[in-house]
């Protein structure tokens, strides 16, 4: 068993982190604080770098890494700015990855080339007001006219929402039939009665356009079904399922920012006339940080090589995205406490780690739900017994 | 089309690396390696002139076999041959020899119109290659540029000397070193790096370039290192009384006085 990354992998990773800290770093606060998007001018040169497109096939503008690659690219940037990372897993992982997997060769040869370039950008939205977990409950409805679907409906928390120029949004097609009934539809901003609402002032993730989206009597062509009508239900689950990996990549980008802020921090920190980190109080919770972020890299890894091999990864995808989040929000409170008085002010970085992380238990499915996903499973497992 | 060929060298990355406190010398095992800095900026050079008007560019380096990782890197930059040269018996080598092994390749795979290196490498800091390169090849040299342009066979190029500001025209073929103010280097696109391993690299030993062993290596290098001292740099720092008025005409003396404000 080989734990090393290939040596182009490493390659990635060193060109993913000086690109970070080289163009993005001077933004993350400024987005943060200002809760504004990325300049237009930065959002093109990450298109030059294929990072709209990280596992796009090259003859659409991408990239064609594998995804252990895509995880790299997508810690890297969130260890910079988580925000910037959640646009582009979300655009990427639950946009883009969708219509290339399951989209007609129209619909990929329509929208592919633009979403991979980062000329068009993406995002993916099923959760509605009052349909949040149980996501079969969206009151969201697409109605057979002719050539085209008329979609009426309100979706929230939309992330990229503010941004987007396109999305694969999840409406009913028929309530009776509950999830069967649910069919995915490629929205573009351009369509009439397509509206954006309002843009979320939010805790973290602040550099992110999250909003409300409204369909109001929305003509949607009929090529613009994703998959079959009766398949919109899997196809979203399907979806998610690689979605979290990217996530939970972004959660261990957060948590590595903070425990490697809070390491620099505790060897020059001094208190009773030595570095605080070695006071084992300190060095204790920088040990536990450090384990629990790698155990979190080792499960990522795992279920986007499983992805890669073509293995089923549905529970390793919960089991990495569950841990990782929750080790980002364990590791960013234990950097905060080390940086005691610093970390609680605004002019370091440590408080928006803190932040960004609490979303990464929420949003693609909340740690509860990953765990219902692994409990399934183990349902599954032990009562062929 | 122009021919460029840039020299880079494979480097560990100084700024992270620890230094054994005794002899002085660099402990290669906390470092990673790097290409050099301003060999980027040498190949940043030639990646722009091949943007504006087309060019074909060999990256050169020499080291053992793991030296060919920079090649890998300066292919996904945009290089279009990347050549190692690599034998045991160039091991050892001073800046002298490097400067000979390295004119000898440039011979056998040339003619280049622009030959390009980095000022100097931040592991040893001579700064002799650019300088030796010129002399073994007899070609006109040009140091510390940091903007070029082409005209039909001629390059115009402007570099910053002292306080004096240059802007020099000259005849192909010609030999330039890049400055760290050069230009900022591009970060490659993910699609060039996922292939930029598996890209071809011609390698060339001895037996490529000529020569008997006892011309190279250490066997070959004049250069004797008697001693290697630590360096460190403190910062001084002085406060000024006064109103500020005064204070501003003591900080203007005390610049004069370092010959760091001249006029």
């Amino acid at each position: 068993m080989d734990f090393s990354l290939s040596k182009s992998q490493l390659m990635i990773r060193k060109s993913v982190r000086k690109f970070a800290s080289e163009t993005l770093e001077e933004w993350a606060n400024y987005l943060d604080r200002e809760s504004k998007p990325l300049p237009p001018e930065i959002v093109r040169e990450m298109g030059r770098l294929n990072i709209w497109g990280i596992q796009a096939p090259v003859e659409f503008g991408g990239a064609g890494l594998d995804t252990v690659s895509y995880c790299l690219v997508i810690e890297e940037i969130s260890r910079v700015s988580a925000a910037v990372g959640l646009g582009v897993t979300v655009h990427n992982s639950v946009c883009l990855a969708p219509i290339l997997r399951f989209g007609t060769r129209d619909q990929i040869a329509r929208y592919a080339p633009d979403l991979a370039s980062g000329r068009k950008i993406g995002g993916f939205t099923v959760t509605e007001p009052q349909a949040g977990s149980d996501a079969a409950s969206i009151q969201t409805t697409a109605v057979a006219d002719g050539d085209h679907y008329i979609l009426n409906g309100q979706k929230a928390f939309v992330t990229n929402g503010g941004v987007g120029d396109l999305f694969i949004v999840a409406a009913s097609v028929d309530r009776s039939k509950k999830t069967r009934g649910i069919a995915l539809f490629l929205v573009e901003k351009s369509m009439e009665g397509f509206e954006v609402g309002k843009i979320e002032d939010m805790m973290g993730m602040r550099g992110n356009m999250v909003s409300e989206l409204f369909f109001n009597n929305v003509r949607v062509p009929k090529e613009n079904l994703l998959g079959r009508a009766e398949d919109g239900f899997r196809i979203s689950m399907q979806t998610l399922d690689i979605g979290r990996i990217g996530i939970a990549a972004q959660a261990l980008g957060i948590g590595t920012a903070a425990y490697t802020a809070a390491a620099t921090y505790a060897m020059e920190r001094k208190q009773f006339d030595k570095p605080i980190g070695t006071f084992q109080a300190i060095s204790f919770m920088l040990a536990d940080m450090k384990t629990n972020l790698d155990a979190t890299r080792l499960l990522i890894y795992r279920a986007a090589d499983l992805k890669d091999r073509g293995l089923p990864f549905s529970t390793e995808s919960a089991m990495c995205k569950v841990y990782a989040s929750s080790a980002a929000m364990q590791v960013c409170m234990q950097a905060l406490q080390i940086f005691g008085g610093y970390g609680y002010v605004k002019d370091l970085p440590v408080e928006r780690f803190f932040r960004d992380a609490k979303i990464t238990e929420i949003y693609e499915g909340t740690s509860e739900v990953m765990k219902i996903i692994i409990g399934n499973d183990i349902i599954r497992e032990f009562s062929r017994i | 089309m122009l021919s460029i060929l840039v020299c880079i060298k494979q480097v560990p990355d100084t700024q992270k690396a620890l230094f054994d406190p005794k002899t002085g010398v660099i402990d290669r095992n906390t470092a990673d390696n790097i290409v050099n800095p301003d060999d980027l900026h040498a190949l940043e050079m030639a990646l722009s002139l091949k943007d504006e008007c087309g060019a074909s560019i060999t990256a050169l380096t020499m080291g053992p076999s793991q030296a060919a990782d920079v090649l890998a890197e300066a292919y996904a930059l945009g290089v279009d041959r990347g050549v190692l040269i690599s034998d045991p018996r160039f091991a050892g080598s001073d800046s002298l020899v490097t400067g000979k092994i390295l004119s000898r390749a440039i011979e056998k795979l040339g003619p280049f119109d622009i030959i390009m290196t980095g000022c100097e490498a931040i592991d040893g800091n001579t700064g002799h290659v650019g300088y030796q390169l010129s002399e073994f090849l007899r070609m006109p040299l040009l140091t510390q540029i940091h903007k070029l342009r082409v005209s039909p066979g001629q390059v115009i190029i402007e570099r910053l000397y002292g306080h004096e500001y240059q802007k020099i025209r000259v005849d192909l073929p010609v030999l330039i070193t890049a400055g760290k103010t050069a230009n900022r280097v591009r970060t490659p696109r993910l699609a060039d790096i996922r292939t930029c391993a598996e890209r071809e690299i011609t390698v060339l030993t001895m037996d490529d370039i000529g020569g008997e062993a006892r011309e190279y290596g250490a066997a070959g290098s004049p250069t004797v290192v008697i001693e290697t001292e630590l360096f460190s740099h403190r910062r001084e720092r002085e406060l000024f009384a006064g109103t500020v008025d005064e204070k501003v005409d003591k900080l203007i003396h005390k610049l004069k006085k370092q010959n760091i404000l001249r006029y």
